[in-house]
Protein backbone atom coordinates (compact mmCIF):
# COMPACT_ATOMS: atom_id res chain seq x y z
CA UNK A 1 0.00 0.00 0.00
CA UNK A 2 1.64 3.74 -0.79
CA UNK A 3 2.53 5.69 1.71
CA UNK A 4 0.31 8.45 1.07
CA UNK A 5 -2.70 6.51 0.92
CA UNK A 6 -1.82 5.06 4.60
CA UNK A 7 -1.39 8.59 5.48
CA UNK A 8 -4.24 9.86 4.07
CA UNK A 9 -6.61 7.45 5.88
CA UNK A 10 -5.75 8.64 9.28
CA UNK A 11 -7.74 11.43 10.51
CA UNK A 12 -6.77 15.17 9.11
CA UNK A 13 -3.73 14.31 7.50
CA UNK A 14 -3.09 16.12 4.04
CA UNK A 15 -1.27 13.99 1.95
CA UNK A 16 0.17 16.71 -0.09
CA UNK A 17 1.76 19.99 0.72
CA UNK A 18 0.96 23.41 -1.38
CA UNK A 19 2.82 23.74 -3.87
CA UNK A 20 4.21 19.52 -3.87
CA UNK A 21 6.20 20.48 -6.91
CA UNK A 22 6.49 23.36 -9.99
CA UNK A 23 3.50 23.27 -11.43
CA UNK A 24 3.93 22.16 -15.67
CA UNK A 25 0.68 24.32 -16.54
CA UNK A 26 2.06 27.71 -14.82
CA UNK A 27 4.76 28.59 -17.43
CA UNK A 28 1.59 28.52 -20.35
CA UNK A 29 -0.79 31.19 -18.54
CA UNK A 30 -0.25 34.85 -18.65
CA UNK A 31 2.04 36.49 -16.16
CA UNK A 32 2.09 40.29 -15.33
CA UNK A 33 5.12 41.84 -17.06
CA UNK A 34 8.58 41.81 -16.30
CA UNK A 35 10.89 45.02 -17.59
CA UNK A 36 14.64 45.54 -18.73
CA UNK A 37 15.38 48.74 -17.07
CA UNK A 38 18.21 49.40 -18.80
CA UNK A 39 16.29 48.92 -22.45
CA UNK A 40 13.36 51.57 -20.95
CA UNK A 41 12.95 55.32 -22.05
CA UNK A 42 11.11 57.54 -20.88
CA UNK A 43 9.42 58.23 -24.36
CA UNK A 44 8.94 53.99 -24.53
CA UNK A 45 7.31 53.96 -20.98
CA UNK A 46 4.61 56.89 -22.07
CA UNK A 47 3.83 54.45 -25.17
CA UNK A 48 3.64 51.31 -23.20
CA UNK A 49 1.60 53.56 -20.61
CA UNK A 50 -0.90 54.64 -24.10
CA UNK A 51 -1.53 51.26 -24.80
CA UNK A 52 -1.87 49.87 -20.96
CA UNK A 53 -6.07 49.51 -21.27
CA UNK A 54 -6.28 49.87 -17.24
CA UNK A 55 -4.49 51.94 -14.79
CA UNK A 56 -1.20 49.47 -14.31
CA UNK A 57 1.16 51.48 -15.65
CA UNK A 58 2.25 54.91 -14.64
CA UNK A 59 5.59 57.45 -14.39
CA UNK A 60 6.81 59.57 -12.40
CA UNK A 61 10.41 61.29 -13.26
CA UNK A 62 12.08 58.41 -14.28
CA UNK A 63 10.47 55.77 -12.20
CA UNK A 64 7.83 53.49 -14.10
CA UNK A 65 5.39 52.87 -11.37
CA UNK A 66 3.79 49.14 -12.10
CA UNK A 67 0.40 47.81 -10.09
CA UNK A 68 0.60 44.17 -10.48
CA UNK A 69 -2.84 44.21 -8.84
CA UNK A 70 -4.13 46.22 -11.79
CA UNK A 71 -2.70 44.37 -14.21
CA UNK A 72 -4.70 41.84 -16.33
CA UNK A 73 -1.89 40.51 -18.10
CA UNK A 74 -2.90 41.20 -21.43
CA UNK A 75 0.38 41.68 -23.19
CA UNK A 76 0.35 45.30 -25.15
CA UNK A 77 3.15 46.59 -23.50
CA UNK A 78 5.26 43.39 -24.74
CA UNK A 79 3.90 43.73 -27.82
CA UNK A 80 4.90 47.11 -28.62
CA UNK A 81 8.54 46.54 -26.60
CA UNK A 82 9.26 42.87 -26.98
CA UNK A 83 13.42 44.02 -26.31
CA UNK A 84 12.15 45.52 -23.22
CA UNK A 85 9.05 43.57 -21.45
CA UNK A 86 8.98 40.10 -20.82
CA UNK A 87 6.74 37.90 -19.19
CA UNK A 88 7.30 37.26 -15.03
CA UNK A 89 6.31 34.19 -14.88
CA UNK A 90 5.30 35.13 -11.39
CA UNK A 91 1.66 34.07 -10.53
CA UNK A 92 2.11 33.78 -6.66
CA UNK A 93 1.46 37.15 -5.88
CA UNK A 94 -1.12 37.05 -2.95
CA UNK A 95 -0.81 40.08 -0.82
CA UNK A 96 -1.73 41.51 2.47
CA UNK A 97 -1.01 45.20 1.81
CA UNK A 98 -2.54 46.60 -1.71
CA UNK A 99 0.58 48.73 -1.67
CA UNK A 100 2.86 45.42 -1.78
CA UNK A 101 1.88 45.08 -5.43
CA UNK A 102 3.19 48.67 -6.62
CA UNK A 103 6.45 48.02 -7.93
CA UNK A 104 8.77 51.04 -8.46
CA UNK A 105 10.82 50.12 -11.67
CA UNK A 106 13.77 52.48 -12.37
CA UNK A 107 13.92 53.87 -16.65
CA UNK A 108 17.81 53.34 -17.16
CA UNK A 109 17.52 53.40 -20.82
CA UNK A 110 18.07 56.33 -22.72
CA UNK A 111 19.60 59.21 -20.24
CA UNK A 112 22.31 61.59 -21.02
CA UNK B 1 -19.34 29.66 19.67
CA UNK B 2 -16.96 31.47 20.70
CA UNK B 3 -17.38 35.02 20.39
CA UNK B 4 -16.19 37.05 17.73
CA UNK B 5 -13.55 39.21 17.97
CA UNK B 6 -13.59 43.20 18.34
CA UNK B 7 -13.32 45.08 15.11
CA UNK B 8 -10.17 46.17 16.03
CA UNK B 9 -8.45 43.12 15.41
CA UNK B 10 -5.49 43.73 12.66
CA UNK B 11 -5.36 41.07 9.65
CA UNK B 12 -2.25 39.56 11.36
CA UNK B 13 -4.28 38.87 14.82
CA UNK B 14 -7.14 37.71 12.80
CA UNK B 15 -5.27 35.24 11.15
CA UNK B 16 -3.33 33.69 14.11
CA UNK B 17 -7.25 33.69 15.67
CA UNK B 18 -7.81 31.36 12.30
CA UNK B 19 -5.02 29.11 12.44
CA UNK B 20 -5.95 28.49 16.23
CA UNK B 21 -9.64 27.84 15.74
CA UNK B 22 -10.08 26.53 12.25
CA UNK B 23 -6.76 24.53 12.25
CA UNK B 24 -7.08 22.58 9.30
CA UNK B 25 -10.36 23.15 8.60
CA UNK B 26 -11.88 26.49 6.47
CA UNK B 27 -15.03 27.39 4.96
CA UNK B 28 -15.34 29.41 1.97
CA UNK B 29 -18.49 31.71 0.45
CA UNK B 30 -17.95 33.20 -3.25
CA UNK B 31 -19.35 36.45 -3.72
CA UNK B 32 -19.40 37.76 -7.22
CA UNK B 33 -19.85 41.75 -7.17
CA UNK B 34 -19.98 41.93 -10.96
CA UNK B 35 -17.28 39.94 -12.19
CA UNK B 36 -17.46 38.12 -15.85
CA UNK B 37 -17.75 35.15 -14.42
CA UNK B 38 -14.34 33.58 -15.43
CA UNK B 39 -12.83 33.97 -12.08
CA UNK B 40 -15.77 31.79 -10.89
CA UNK B 41 -14.31 29.37 -13.55
CA UNK B 42 -11.16 29.05 -11.78
CA UNK B 43 -12.33 29.13 -8.36
CA UNK B 44 -14.55 26.31 -9.32
CA UNK B 45 -11.63 24.20 -10.42
CA UNK B 46 -9.82 24.41 -7.32
CA UNK B 47 -12.39 21.63 -6.95
CA UNK B 48 -11.21 19.55 -9.48
CA UNK B 49 -8.79 16.73 -8.99
CA UNK B 50 -5.97 18.44 -10.16
CA UNK B 51 -5.96 21.09 -7.53
CA UNK B 52 -8.58 19.51 -5.28
CA UNK B 53 -8.44 22.30 -2.41
CA UNK B 54 -10.26 19.80 0.26
CA UNK B 55 -6.86 17.96 1.21
CA UNK B 56 -5.96 21.55 2.17
CA UNK B 57 -8.98 21.92 4.17
CA UNK B 58 -10.66 24.14 2.23
CA UNK B 59 -14.31 23.59 1.23
CA UNK B 60 -17.10 25.95 -0.05
CA UNK B 61 -19.99 26.85 1.62
CA UNK B 62 -23.43 28.49 0.09
CA UNK B 63 -24.12 30.03 3.19
CA UNK B 64 -22.17 33.19 5.15
CA UNK B 65 -23.38 32.06 8.24
CA UNK B 66 -21.46 29.49 8.02
CA UNK B 67 -17.96 30.41 6.08
CA UNK B 68 -15.00 31.72 7.37
CA UNK B 69 -13.54 33.25 4.59
CA UNK B 70 -15.06 35.39 1.96
CA UNK B 71 -13.69 35.10 -1.67
CA UNK B 72 -15.06 38.34 -3.59
CA UNK B 73 -14.84 38.72 -7.51
CA UNK B 74 -16.04 41.43 -9.14
CA UNK B 75 -15.21 45.44 -9.04
CA UNK B 76 -18.03 45.82 -6.99
CA UNK B 77 -20.93 47.37 -8.82
CA UNK B 78 -22.91 49.71 -6.59
CA UNK B 79 -26.45 47.66 -6.81
CA UNK B 80 -24.99 44.86 -4.92
CA UNK B 81 -23.08 46.88 -1.90
CA UNK B 82 -26.01 46.24 0.49
CA UNK B 83 -25.86 43.14 -0.25
CA UNK B 84 -21.93 42.72 0.04
CA UNK B 85 -22.13 44.24 3.51
CA UNK B 86 -25.28 42.23 4.83
CA UNK B 87 -23.05 39.07 3.71
CA UNK B 88 -19.93 40.76 5.32
CA UNK B 89 -22.18 41.11 8.86
CA UNK B 90 -24.11 37.59 8.41
CA UNK B 91 -20.38 35.83 9.27
CA UNK B 92 -19.38 35.22 12.10
CA UNK B 93 -15.62 35.79 13.26
CA UNK B 94 -12.81 36.09 13.17
CA UNK B 95 -13.34 36.54 9.49
CA UNK B 96 -11.24 36.99 6.46
CA UNK B 97 -12.31 39.00 2.97
CA UNK B 98 -9.89 37.78 0.09
CA UNK B 99 -10.68 40.38 -3.27
CA UNK B 100 -9.56 38.50 -6.30
CA UNK B 101 -9.14 39.24 -9.79
CA UNK B 102 -7.74 42.53 -11.30
CA UNK B 103 -11.66 43.81 -10.97
CA UNK B 104 -11.79 43.84 -7.54
CA UNK B 105 -8.16 45.47 -7.22
CA UNK B 106 -9.27 48.21 -8.74
CA UNK B 107 -7.34 47.76 -12.15
CA UNK B 108 -10.26 47.11 -14.60
CA UNK B 109 -12.86 49.29 -13.88
CA UNK B 110 -12.80 53.25 -12.73
CA UNK B 111 -14.68 54.23 -9.68
CA UNK B 112 -18.22 55.71 -11.30
CA UNK B 113 -21.95 55.89 -10.54
CA UNK B 114 -22.15 52.20 -11.58
CA UNK B 115 -19.48 50.53 -9.67
CA UNK B 116 -17.13 51.49 -7.02
CA UNK B 117 -14.46 50.17 -9.10
CA UNK B 118 -12.72 48.15 -5.94
CA UNK B 119 -13.73 45.62 -3.57
CA UNK B 120 -11.75 47.65 -0.41
CA UNK B 121 -14.14 50.89 -1.07
CA UNK B 122 -16.74 48.64 0.65
CA UNK B 123 -15.35 45.43 2.69
CA UNK B 124 -12.03 45.37 4.52
CA UNK B 125 -10.07 43.35 2.40
CA UNK B 126 -7.00 41.51 4.04
CA UNK B 127 -5.74 39.77 0.94
CA UNK B 128 -5.74 40.58 -2.50
CA UNK B 129 -5.30 38.03 -5.23
CA UNK B 130 -3.92 39.73 -8.36
CA UNK B 131 -4.07 38.14 -11.76
CA UNK B 132 -7.05 38.45 -14.67
CA UNK B 133 -8.33 35.64 -13.73
CA UNK B 134 -5.96 34.52 -11.54
CA UNK B 135 -5.18 30.77 -11.82
CA UNK B 136 -6.31 27.92 -9.86
CA UNK B 137 -2.38 28.16 -8.39
CA UNK B 138 -2.21 31.75 -7.46
CA UNK B 139 -5.94 31.06 -5.55
CA UNK B 140 -4.48 28.14 -3.67
CA UNK B 141 -1.55 30.57 -2.95
CA UNK B 142 -3.52 33.38 -1.66
CA UNK B 143 -5.76 31.40 0.30
CA UNK B 144 -2.82 29.83 1.97
CA UNK B 145 -1.59 33.49 2.63
CA UNK B 146 -5.01 34.06 4.12
CA UNK B 147 -4.46 31.99 6.53
CA UNK B 148 -1.53 32.09 7.34
CA UNK B 149 0.31 28.59 6.13
CA UNK B 150 2.18 29.88 2.97
CA UNK B 151 4.38 32.50 2.98
CA UNK B 152 3.82 36.27 1.10
CA UNK B 153 6.13 36.31 -1.83
CA UNK B 154 4.88 39.53 -3.55
CA UNK B 155 6.85 42.00 -1.30
CA UNK B 156 10.70 40.61 -2.68
CA UNK B 157 9.19 40.37 -5.98
CA UNK B 158 10.85 43.35 -7.87
CA UNK B 159 9.25 42.19 -11.43
CA UNK B 160 12.73 43.97 -12.63
CA UNK B 161 14.15 41.42 -15.52
CA UNK B 162 17.97 41.79 -15.80
CA UNK B 163 18.75 38.87 -17.53
CA UNK B 164 19.66 40.81 -20.74
CA UNK B 165 22.45 38.29 -20.96
CA UNK B 166 25.02 41.26 -21.81
CA UNK B 167 23.78 41.74 -24.98
CA UNK B 168 23.69 45.75 -25.72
Amino acid sequence: MPLWFARGLRRGVVTTRYPAGPDGSAAALPTPPAFRPVKLTRELVDVMISVCPGPALTRTADTLVFDVGSCTACGRCARVAPHAVTPSGEFELAATARSALVKRIPIRGGQR
Amino acid sequence: MKPGPDETATAEELRKQIAAQFGRSLHIRTLDTGSCAVCEQEIRLLAAPHYDLHRLGFFFTPAPRHADLLLVTGPMVRAFEVAARKTYEAMPGPKVVVATGACALGGVYPSDPFVHGEVDAVLPVDVWIPGCPPSPLALLHGLGVAVGRLAEKTPGLTFIADGDGGGG
